[in-house]
């Protein structure tokens, strides 16, 4: 019998990886994404093989601070301080996919804690929880992202706290609306006419089947993270001056925008490119788990 | 359920959601402590035991010693009675409610302009990417709204600068209005236009048409900018609402019908089609809002969002209070009105 099941199981695996990746443009945007992750990973594990000696922080050179164009010297061309452009953008994206990383995910965790228990137990609990989430909806999240900062105090680290605080009620909404549809389900109420208890239904059960598309929105949000993380230390979030991130890069190039475009478009482009790659990738995901949108 | 008792309903739940809005900004701005509380009501020219003096009667004054909690009702009936405290940016110094009656105006006109551009603009894409499905029109369509919608908007900004401000020359980038106009109008002192504060409608009232026409001229980047991050959100479920409701039986008949394909997509499936787009109308208005305060920092204009971050940068209380809590309650409100809406247009929406 368990032989079978893991039989299917594998079964089930092949369609769905044959599924994704006969979808070209989800193919593509997985690519861009391994190649961010492996950026991020090798300037995290060994920053020497990329020349780089301090992954975070960025290598001035004052000697020229007018940014130059690009050069067999530096492939991207240089930005304001005589930051070489390649290298610092390597530098930003462990910066910037680690932090997003670590958001979304906190953000998803804690919000599909509080959906799972929202969405099962109902009643009073669930009430308070919806409109303890509308508070969070009522304020623009930049806003509030702004307004949380502010009252932590301007680091790195309140930043990060400010995003979860403003991310979690989306995953807290998506996973309480799964789990009402999950709760549904015969196997739940078999589960329950056999004796199981309420926390291991909820642990054993209802958790497992929410995973699948919560990490597909995770991948999804990565992107909108990364923007917003990337914009929030553009407008001047962070007072220090010398942090690898793409939306301080680009803050750093402004001033320079009529003579040296490139120093605002190549951390822009880096950004957007990673944005769409998981955009696609996501779409492709959510194809893989949803079979309705298969056939289409 | 019954129209009223629905909407009564919704009117009891703003209870809470404001309380709790107002709780979470009074935690926002007591938790960088006391000092920084006052210093928008303190002489910064005292010291010594004057300013100690100074403190303390402030501390009475607003009740600081007392309980966090009791201190909350004493703010909130601060806050309801109009006295939002003062602000002291690079920007604007002076009472918070003169501030919000000179930066708000601003905000609104962005706002209502990108509006008009998003109204104009994405219900015909939409539409003629999911009539036009699979062609190059579609095609284009998508993959601009795709990159639009993973684009951080202050990126959308800096693309039209480049284009539109350096390459081309067409546009101006930065301000409110070419200082060199304004220099010498009785009607605009220190940045600040009368009587309506917006410079736009000003220099109309005032028959100065070469100040309007480039007061005109500032607006269109700022509010094209906001419009284009906002759009591609609304392109992409229209598309999928409209390629959905294509499908479906009623459309079928009056095809079947021969009732003129025009007429079948703009009459039958185009207003149907706009429900969803509707339903997340609450969303554009979040998105609106939150993007003004990127957009007005990147073209310097001076609106609320612009306060916003010239307040952070500087550590001010009254900027960020009066902020949060006023696009909060703008929101809330705009949420409320339009949920009471849709539950008159669509009896389905009361369940």
């Amino acid at each position: 019998m368990e032989k079978r099941m893991e039989a299917k199981e594998i079964e089930g695996l092949r369609l769905s990886l044959v599924i994704f990746f006969s979808n070209k443009t989800a193919v593509v945007g997985l690519m861009i994404f391994m190649a961010y992750v492996i950026d991020a990973l090798l300037m995290q594990f060994a920053p020497s093989m990329l020349g780089v000696n301090n992954p975070n922080a960025l290598a001035f050179d004052y000697s020229n601070t007018i940014p130059q164009p690009p050069s067999p010297e530096h492939i991207l061309g240089t930005t304001y301080f005589g930051v070489d452009l390649l290298q610092a953008i390597m530098q930003a994206i462990r910066i910037d996919l680690g932090y997003s990383g670590l958001i979304v995910i906190s953000g998803a965790l804690i919000g599909a804690l509080f959906g799972i228990i929202s969405a099962y137990a109902g009643g009073w609990f669930d009430e308070i929880l919806m409109r303890i989430t509308d508070i969070f909806f009522g304020i623009p999240y930049l806003v509030l992202a702004l307004g949380v900062g502010f009252a932590l105090g301007r680091t790195i680290e309140s930043m990060i706290i400010a995003l979860i605080i403003v991310w979690w009620p989306l995953y807290e909404r998506y996973t309480r609306s799964l789990t009402l549809s999950i709760k549904e389900q015969t196997f739940i109420e078999a589960a329950k006419a056999s004796g199981v208890s309420d926390l291991k239904i909820m642990i054993k059960h209802i958790f497992p089947n929410t995973l699948p598309p919560v990490l597909v929105q995770i991948s999804l949000d990565l992107g909108v993270v990364m923007a917003i993380f990337a914009t929030l230390t553009f407008i001047g979030f962070l007072p220090t001056g010398n942090l690898p991130e793409l939306g301080y890069l680009t803050s750093l190039g402004l001033n320079y925008i009529q003579i040296a475009p490139w120093a605002t478009i190549f951390p822009g482009l880096a950004i957007t490119i990673f944005a769409l790659a998981v955009n696609l990738m996501g779409d492709g995901l959510r194809d893989v788990i949803d079979p309705r949108r298969r056939s289409s | 359920m019954k129209l009223w008792a629905y909407i009564l309903r919704r009117i009891l739940i703003l209870i809470p959601t404001l309380i709790g809005l107002t709780l979470m900004v009074f935690v926002i701005i007591h938790l960088q402590g006391n000092n920084l509380l006052l210093a928008q009501y303190l002489n910064p020219r005292l010291t010594g035991p004057a300013k100690q003096q100074q403190l303390e009667a402030l501390t009475e004054r607003f009740h600081l010693n007392d309980p966090v909690y009791i201190q909350y009702f004493y703010w909130l009936q601060q806050i309801i009675t109009g006295d939002w405290g003062y602000t002291n940016t690079p920007i604007y110094s002076g009472s918070v409610t003169t501030a919000i009656s000179l930066f708000l105006p601003n905000t609104i006109i962005i706002a209502v302009f990108a509006s008009i551009i998003i109204w104009l603009l994405s219900i015909p894409l939409g539409v003629s990417s999911a009539v036009n499905r699979d062609s190059i029109r579609d095609h284009l369509i998508r993959v601009s709204s795709f990159t639009l919608y993973a684009m951080p908007i202050y990126l959308i900004a800096i693309a039209l600068i480049i284009l539109l401000g350096v390459y081309f020359h067409v546009l101006p980038f930065s301000g409110p209005v070419n200082p060199l106009l304004v220099s010498n109008l009785d009607w605009y002192k220190n940045g600040i236009s009368y009587p309506t504060h917006i410079l736009l409608i000003d220099a109309l009232i005032h028959g100065n048409l070469t100040v309007a026409w480039d007061a005109f001229l500032h607006v269109i980047m700022p509010s094209v900018t906001l419009a284009l991050g906002i759009m591609a959100g609304i392109i992409r479920i229209l598309r999928a609402s409209m390629l959905e409701v294509l499908e479906q039986d009623y459309i079928r008949l009056a095809r079947a019908k021969g009732v003129p394909e025009k007429i079948v997509i703009n009459l039958h499936a185009r207003r149907n089609a706009l429900l969803p787009v509707a339903t997340s109308f609450g969303y554009t208005v979040a998105g609106l809002l939150g993007g003004a305060v990127v957009i007005e920092t990147v073209f310097n204009y001076p609106g609320i969002g612009y306060w916003t971050t010239q307040a952070l940068l500087v550590n001010d209380v009254g900027g960020i209070m009066s902020s949060t809590l006023l696009f909060g309650l703008i929101l809330v409100f705009t949420t409320l009105i339009l949920d009471i809406l849709y539950a008159l247009i669509d009896p389905r929406i009361r369940y």
